[in-house]
């Protein structure tokens, strides 16, 4: 079966990669002076990555069923003694989302804050390399090695701008990493030990026939694995440093970082579906109601925080959190619709978070002077509670006036704006975040789980919780986004209206316009995330792929190439 | 024009509303005016359809696989709540076309209003239960920014909130129980759920669907004890009290009810509950009214009271109250819209809406009175007006109720005292402000007001008077029509008629004019004296301040909730994730066992015990030393570097112990480097916080010892297991005759693993670039930023050794020998790394070890000689050397696409070269040659950026100390 | 052999945990470089302990694990050496710079309060 882009496999499955590494090192020739230059090749590279992935996807598309499974063999090695990369419909449709967030931050930054330090654009791009290459791989230490050019990338942004409080975030949010990291290569060495090899489906394979004598190394090592997989997707209590961390970040920077919580949730429904699926022997569904536990708990601590914050930064982050929590309980129920329905929701909270990042620039704009405020980000964000909620009665006897004001323009986007962002983080309508809800919420109501004979917690009791978990913490959110819209919106202040920049505007809009189309188009979106989620539960198509890729015949692997070097 | 196109109408003209100019009044009003009217005809046109039971459907797809599709539903009852839109939402944009004032942002105004207007309509028409909860959460949003539309009012944002927080969590709890509701009917379709009535209440999740549906109703149509928000979102512009808060969107509640009357009533629970909520609604609220002193506040009661008794008439079992609901529903709309539009008249003319101050207005607007008083007597139930007919039927309904004995005799009861308390709020309403002495100190001089914003208050009397008077002939057939399917197929028989003889209903009802009319006369006396500013009896039962402290207590609790459950310092952090990690290993071990394996051990030899022991003892000691002596615990740890590196070289890995001891060299410059920025440390800690530091270290001690016990136990199991089936005999099997290389490690890393070894140049430059980027903003310590203090002490005697320039002086100074020598370090260096590069696919080396060794060789220069002395004869251009080692990698890699194999593939070309022969030139030299010259530049960019900022350090150190040699001179 | 092996491993970790959750910026630096060392040890240790295996083919040595130590853990090391280094070069220099803009070396760039 034929479709577009054929002619373009299997290389465009390593562009993702190789783009954005190939852009870097271009932009390092270019002087800084020329911000321009460098400006236009970041953007264009990001706008070439997010083209590549909506290729990808449209091939995927256009194949259908089995064949839809991308594999791609670096270096020309078989599976799983190389290297490979794996396109199927989870990644693709997690490389579009990471090319719609980059284009956003991008074009956002080149309005001002490319410039608050050097190389802005080089990290940029290799922050982009890091992601992509961890939604792509196929291959546990390559993972690794991924997961640590995004984070070294995420050290080099976060700290972009430098000042007081991003350098004090930045130590803390290195330190946590690295941790964090080391924790990653432990586990990933114990697996090793023990199946002897590196390559997701290989060990798929292996999980199930290793000797009862390994199994307590297997599950140590996964479950260390977990650990550290678990702090990137920001689960509690290992996610204390995104609210901090995020918000002492610039805004573009911030609104990037929005995937890399989700590179943390799609590792663990990577790993979690792939290496301890439902026919893992022994093994299967390994630490599924610890996803759930974690996540309800992540979900509730969201809660609690979004409800405390005053700062939009803050409620961002929270907002954030909120979501892996959502996504990683309702991973863990480990249903086919759950989790087609929950990639849904994953997609739509992400682009909303993003939007809502830069929004909160542009609004606490006018109030901060400058992109680093020197004082401690806590105080900042205290109030007296009898302030914030509950507005001295007395304060409308004198302006009882019975003409309204107008709204300036800049103010006027800013406010529908963050309108947009509440209804999709609240989950209301008529954005998309209501249909995520839906979808998620009407899932969990059918008891045709597999899981839930096997395993109590995925059972009625758990479902009914996060039933209600979600509708509450919609409800809080609600709550604290309206306090948050009052006081940013409505309460009167003689600030001036922000002075904002089309090209600043663009994004957001563009990021909310994703979203209604989200909501428009929910059916195809949703067939295709549940095929994905289907892929998932199912791992043997993904298995057969990888095994049965084989390498292209003649090259170095199969006898030298003379190339004859003209005589004199 | 299609139902879709009805729906899609109002959104459409809301947004062209929104993008008219501020200032386009009449612009605003005509073309909304014009929407709602197409709506209105649209809506009128399917009478015949529907007249006699008739439904018209339009299914558009949507989420055909989640069972949510667009359903558009009309039948009688969603008919009549349509026409109530779109015509009282015509009257009213006309009315606010001249309340609202010149200065006014109209364009969000009437943006809102249409919204709204299509959310309501969506409600009403939905044929899906989904899609109903989709549009009831819009329509609370509408209503929140058109109640916050004067949002410069602290009263409105507050009032906003609190609408859109109480109705917005019924919404949530209503989507809860559609949701169940579609999963035990086994379809989210509103006719499939209509018809599965028995199984419904059969069901045992039916409380919990009850109850979930009636708080979403209860919570929409202000009902006890969720009531307290609608006076308070009168707040909003009038005309909008008028629309949201009388007539359409606080019917939504009612209107669920009643469509769901069929499937959900007839059970006890239903009678107790709706009733319950149905009596204490209606009576407190008609209570409520009659002490308000603000003209729209007491209608605000009122209404609240009429939805209370819209759902007790619901909740009574019969056919025939239901009936009346919906004629009740119908008269409410007109006569309350009648008077809050008249309300908002007096508003506009005098500048007022306090009772008090109004007084004798019949003078000065004898229309607008007479107007007002008719619609007040069709609240107060007054013969041959709307509101009797359907009161009469509620009396009657009240009477006729089989139930417990109290029951049978309560209810007329507290029906006869709503009943009384009406007509008092009717005549405060009518009386108190029309008759009297004029007031004098209004704000404006009250007169009449514009004839057409009359026009919408008059159409609505003349329908209270027709349908009062002829109410079969008027209102018959459609209230049948609106009636039937809310009561299902079988219409029970009524009859319109104004004198149904001289019956209970006719005696309650004459009895409430009495003593509503002495009740009157009463109050006004006592009011009169000032008393009673507040209703008496239910002070304490102020919803407002408990809602908004339990919000406030909220935020609160969770901020405390923040400091228990998460934390801001790192260590905890820290901790936090070490112990999950040691759990998680152990748990798993316990839960599966662990148990050593059988692989032959290796003998251990005297020197290699001794090398262990001294790691141990260094780590232990740097452990110990790190605090206060920082460069003790550097070279300690630089011991257990090089004891590493000689176990990589015992256990045959010379390639690792090659790298590790590179890198060790980079390491310690590196530090070095760094300490000079770190001041010695003198503060002791905090004594206040001695003893928490003390259990922490207890504590942690512990957590360490467990975590490397867990470790060493993990590795001696994994080191004593017999191998698995490996992949690695494959790497040794194919190295040398496909891969071309006899060193295996180095094949894989230029080829069989070269994506691996890609990403680890890329974080080398990543980090290279972040240091720098860091670097140029670094300002040092204050302690660091004066001379060392060895120089400072000296400084009288030696201010030129503080003046020197060491970059140019030190060389040719004190630096002579040594820097000679390292002179010739340079080309010796140069040579050692091309060798170990060329060797490097055969023989332990490669790019990664020359690039570190002729970094090396550079900084050796810059610690001897300076930097400017460097710079100013060797041109490095460390960010070049990093970019063209990326592009030299990415090119290889590339240059295989090119060829037609995947990225990175290696090929080896057999290059005939004259003199020397054939040389094995493999593509994978080229990769490496990339790797050689990103690691040079990363290492360069590092260390020159840190060594730079000793030169700036020295600059300043210089300045300080002479400026403050010139401030005390000897 | 094995024993001492894993022993190193386990000090190396004692220490690097117990200087991690120390409040000065440079003990956590310390801490980390140790931590270091002992995962790529325990990585290391993944393959069979072999003396004079060196995995560089010699002809006529039949290519297996039984004559050659096991070199995917050695590549994987040689990353994570490379790795952990530029980490650390990274952390040391965001240690001077919150050293030098907050005037602290507490990780949380303040004293802890009392």
């Amino acid at each position: 079966m034929s479709g577009r882009y054929d002619a373009l496999m299997p290389h465009l499955i390593a562009a993702p990669v190789v783009l954005p590494l190939v852009a870097a090192a271009a932009l390092l020739l270019i002087r800084e002076l020329h911000y321009h230059a460098k400006a236009l090749i970041g953007v264009a590279a990001t706008v070439g990555g997010l083209c590549v992935a909506i290729m990808l996807m449209a091939w995927i598309h256009d194949h259908g069923g089995p064949a839809a499974i991308g594999v791609y063999l670096p270096s020309n090695w078989r599976a799983p003694f190389g290297i490979v990369l794996v396109a199927d419909r989870v990644a693709v449709l997690m490389l579009v989302l990471t090319g719609v967030v980059s284009v956003a931050a991008a074009l956002f930054s080149i309005a001002r804050w490319h410039r608050a330090g050097v190389h802005y654009h080089t990290l940029f791009q290799l922050q982009l390399a890091g992601v992509n290459g961890a939604f792509l791989t196929g291959d546990l230490f390559n993972l690794f090695v991924f997961f640590e050019v995004m984070l070294a990338a995420s050290y080099g942004l976060l700290l972009h701008g430098s000042g007081a409080l991003r350098v004090r975030a930045g130590l803390k949010y290195i330190a946590f990493n690295l941790l964090a990291s080391s924790l990653l290569l432990v586990g990933i060495a114990i697996l090793y030990g023990v199946t002897g090899t590196l390559n997701y489906a290989d060990i798929a394979q292996k999980v199930s026939q290793i000797p009862a004598a390994d199994r307590g190394l297997l599950h140590a090592g996964a479950a260390i694995l977990g650990i550290a997989v678990l702090a990137k997707a920001a689960m509690w209590p290992l996610n204390f440093w995104l609210a901090s961390a995020y918000s002492a970040a610039a805004a573009p920077v911030a609104a990037v970082f929005v995937l890399l919580t989700k590179v943390g949730v799609y590792t663990a429904l990577r790993l979690w579906t792939l290496l301890l699926s439902a026919d893992a022997g022994a093994s299967a569904l390994f630490g599924g109601d610890t996803l759930i536990a974690g996540g309800l708990a992540t979900l509730a601590f969201g809660a609690l925080g979004i409800l405390a914050s005053q700062q939009l930064r803050r409620v961002a982050g929270y907002s954030l959190i909120i979501s892996s929590g959502t996504s990683l309980a309702v991973i863990g129920v480990g249903d086919a619709t759950l989790i087609g329905a929950a990639l849904f929701y994953l997609v739509g909270s992400t682009v909303a978070s993003c939007a809502l990042y830069l929004l909160a620039e542009l609004t606490e704009r006018s109030r901060e002077i400058d992109a680093a405020p020197p004082i401690r980000e806590d105080e900042s964000d205290r109030l007296p509670y009898r302030l914030e909620d509950r507005e001295s009665a007395d304060d409308d006897a004198d302006d009882y006036a019975l003409a309204g004001q107008a709204i300036p323009a800049a103010t006027a986007f800013l406010g529908l704006s963050f309108i947009g962002c509440a209804l999709m983080i609240a989950g209301l309508p008529p954005l998309s975040g209501f249909i995520a809800k839906f979808a998620m919420l009407g899932a969990l109501l059918d008891t045709g789980a597999v899981a839930a004979a096997t395993r109590p917690m995925a059972a009625a009791s758990m479902r009914i919780t996060l039933f209600a978990m979600l509708l509450v913490s919609g409800l809080l959110s609600t709550i604290a986004l309206s306090r948050a819209g009052l006081r940013h919106f409505w309460s009167p202040h003689d600030r001036a209206p922000p002075r904002l920049r089309i090209i600043e505007c663009l994004p957001i809009t563009l990021l909310l316009l994703t979203c209604a189309a989200l909501a428009i188009r929910a059916e195809p979106v949703l067939r295709y995330t549940r095929d994905a989620a289907q892929g998932l539960v199912d791992p043997a198509r993904y298995i057969d792929a990888v095994m049965s890729a084989r390498p292209t015949p003649g090259a170095a692997s199969g006898g030298p190439v003379t190339v004859g070097v003209a005589q004199r | 024009m299609s139902l879709a196109l009805l729906l899609a109408l109002p959104f459409a003209g809301s947004v062209v509303a929104a993008l008219l100019p501020s200032n386009a009044r009449n612009a605003e009003s005509t073309w909304s005016a014009l929407i709602a009217a197409i709506a209105l005809v649209r809506v009128a046109w399917m009478f015949p359809q529907i007249r006699d039971g008739g439904v018209i459907r339009e299914r558009i797809a949507w989420m055909p696989s989640a069972g949510l599709d667009l359903v558009i539903r009309i039948d009688g009852f969603a008919w009549m709540f349509a026409m109530l839109v779109t015509g009282i939402g015509l009257l009213v944009i006309l009315y606010s076309r001249y309340y609202m004032s010149p200065t006014d942002p109209v364009p969000r105004f009437f943006a809102f209003l249409l919204a709204f207007m299509g959310a309501m309509l969506g409600l009403v028409t939905s044929g899906n239960v989904i899609q109903l909860v989709f549009f009831w959460e819009l329509t609370s949003l509408t209503s929140f920014m058109l109640i916050g539309y004067w949002h410069h009012r602290a009263d409105a944002r507050r009032g906003a909130r609190m609408a859109l927080i109480v109705t917005g969590a019924g919404g949530l709890c209503l989507f809860a129980g559609m949701l169940l509701v579609g999963k035990i009917v086994g379809s989210y379709d509103l006719d499939a759920v209509l018809g599965a009535g028995d199984t419904l209440r059969a069901h045992p999740l039916y409380r919990t669907v009850l109850v979930l549906v009636l708080v979403g109703a209860f919570t929409k149509s202000a009902q006890f004890p969720f009531q307290f928000w609608l006076p308070h979102a009168m707040a909003a512009p009038t005309p909008v009290s008028a629309y949201l808060h009388s007539a359409t969107m606080v019917k939504a509640g009612v209107f669920l009810l009643a469509r769901f009357w069929l499937i959900l009533a007839g059970t006890p629970e239903w009678f107790w509950i709706v009733g319950g909520a149905g009596v204490c609604t209606l009576v407190l609220g008609a209570y409520a009214a009659m002490f308000q002193r603000d003209l729209k506040g007491l209608l605000a009661y009122s209404t609240i009271s009429h939805l209370g008794l819209i759902t007790l008439l619901l909740a009574l079992d019969s056919p025939l109250a239901a009936v009346a609901a919906v004629f009740h529903i119908m008269n409410h709309a007109t006569f309350k819209a009648a008077l809050f539009m008249a309300a908002g008249v007096i508003d506009h003319e005098t500048g007022t809406r306090d009772i008090a101050r109004l007084n004798g207005l019949f003078k000065a607007m004898p229309y607008t009175a007479t107007l007002a008083m008719v619609a007040s007597a069709a609240m107060a139930g007054v013969p041959l007006l709307n509101g009797f007919l359907s009161k009469e039927m509620f009396f009657a309904e009240t009477v006729y109720i089989s139930s417990l004995p109290w029951v049978e005799w309560g209810l007329p009861i507290a029906a006869t005292i709503a009943g009384i308390f009406a007509v008092i709020y009717a005549l405060r309403f009518s009386v108190d402000i029309f008759f009297g002495a004029p007031s004098t100190d209004l704000p404006r001089e009250p007169h009449e007001p514009s004839r057409w914003m009359r026009v919408p208050i008059e159409l609505l009397v003349l329908a209270c008077l027709v349908v009062g008077i002829f109410p079969a002939q008027s209102i018959g057939p459609a209230l049948d029509a609106a009636a039937r399917p809310v009561v299902g197929a079988s219409l029970p028989a009524y009859d319109l008629a104004v004198w149904h003889g001289f019956n209970a209903p006719f005696v309650m009802s004459v009895f409430a004019m009495i003593g509503g009319a002495i009740g009157y006369a009463w109050l006004r006396r006592q009011l009169a004296h000032g008393r009673f500013r507040r209703p008496p009896l239910i002070r304490r039962l102020d919803g407002k301040s408990a809602f908004e402290s339990v919000l406030a207590r909220s935020s609160l609790v969770a901020r405390h909730g923040l400091e228990i459950f998460g934390t801001r310092r790192l260590q905890p952090q820290l901790f936090v994730m070490i112990v999950l990690g040691v759990l998680a290993a152990t748990g798993s071990l316990w839960a599966d066992g662990l148990s050593w394996g059988s692989r032959p051990r290796v003998p251990a030899s005297p020197e290699i015990a001794t090398l262990a022991f001294i790691a141990m003892a260094c780590a232990i000691a740097a452990a110990w030393q790190a605090k206060f002596h920082r460069l003790a615990a550097l070279t300690m740890l630089g011991v257990v570097g090089l004891v590493v590196c000689l176990a990589f070289v015992w256990f045959s890995a010379p390639d690792l112990a090659l790298t590790q001891l590179a890198v060790e060299v980079v390491t310690l410059v590196l530090f070095l480097l760094g300490l000079r920025w770190l001041p010695k440390r003198v503060v002791p800690d905090d004594p206040r916080t001695a003893l928490r530091a003390r259990v922490r270290r207890g504590r942690d001690l512990v957590l360490a010892v467990i975590a490397g016990a867990g470790m060493a136990a993990l590795s001696y199991a994994m080191l004593t297991r017999p191998a698995p089936q490996s992949i690695s005999p494959f790497f040794l099997d194919r190295a040398l005759p496909e891969g071309g290389g006899a060193n295996v490690i180095n094949v894989m890393l230029v080829d069989f693993r070269a994506f691996d070894t890609l990403g680890e140049i890329s974080v080398l430059a990543v980090v290279a670039l972040t240091i720098y980027a860091l670097l140029r903003r670094f300002r040092p310590p204050r302690e660091s930023a004066r001379l060392p203090r060895q120089q400072s002490a000296a400084l009288p005697a030696l201010t030129d050794l503080v003046r020197l320039n060491p970059a140019s002086d030190a060389p040719a100074g004190y630096l002579m020998v040594p820097a000679v020598l390292v002179r010739w370090l340079l080309p010796i260096a140069g040579l050692i790394a091309a060798y170990l590069f060329l060797r490097g696919h055969d023989e332990p080396g490669g790019g990664f070890v020359a690039g570190l060794v002729v970094a090396i060789a550079i900084i050796t220069q810059y610690l001897v000689t300076g930097a400017q002395w460097v710079e100013a004869r060797l041109e490095l251009n460390p960010l070049r050397w990093i970019a063209f080692g990326l592009l030299a990698a990415v090119g290889t890699g590339t240059g295989a696409i090119v060829a037609g194999y995947p990225f990175m593939t290696t090929h080896t070309a057999h290059v005939d070269v004259p003199a020397l022969g054939v040389l094995h030139v493999p593509s994978a030299m080229f990769f490496d040659a990339g790797i050689f010259a990103v690691v040079v530049g990363s290492t360069l960019l590092t260390l020159i950026a840190l060594a730079h900022q000793s030169i700036r350090g020295r600059r300043l150190a210089a300045q300080a100390t002479e400026e403050s040699i010139e401030r005390n001179p000897r | 052999m094995e024993i001492l092996l894993a022993a190193t491993i386990g000090v190396l970790t004692s220490c690097g945990v117990w200087l991690v959750l120390r409040p000065r910026t440079f003990q956590v630096l310390i801490g980390l470089a140790l931590l270091a060392y002992a995962v790529n040890l325990f990585i290391f240790s993944m393959g069979s302990l072999s003396v004079g295996q060196e995995p560089i083919i010699r002809p006529g040595v039949p290519a297996d694990l039984l004559h050659y130590t096991d070199p995917l853990p050695q590549a994987l090391v040689l990353t994570a050496i490379v790795i952990s280094f530029a980490t650390t070069a990274l952390f040391l220099v965001v240690l001077l710079a919150s050293r030098g803009l907050t005037d602290s070396d507490h990780v949380d760039g303040e004293e802890e309060r009392p």
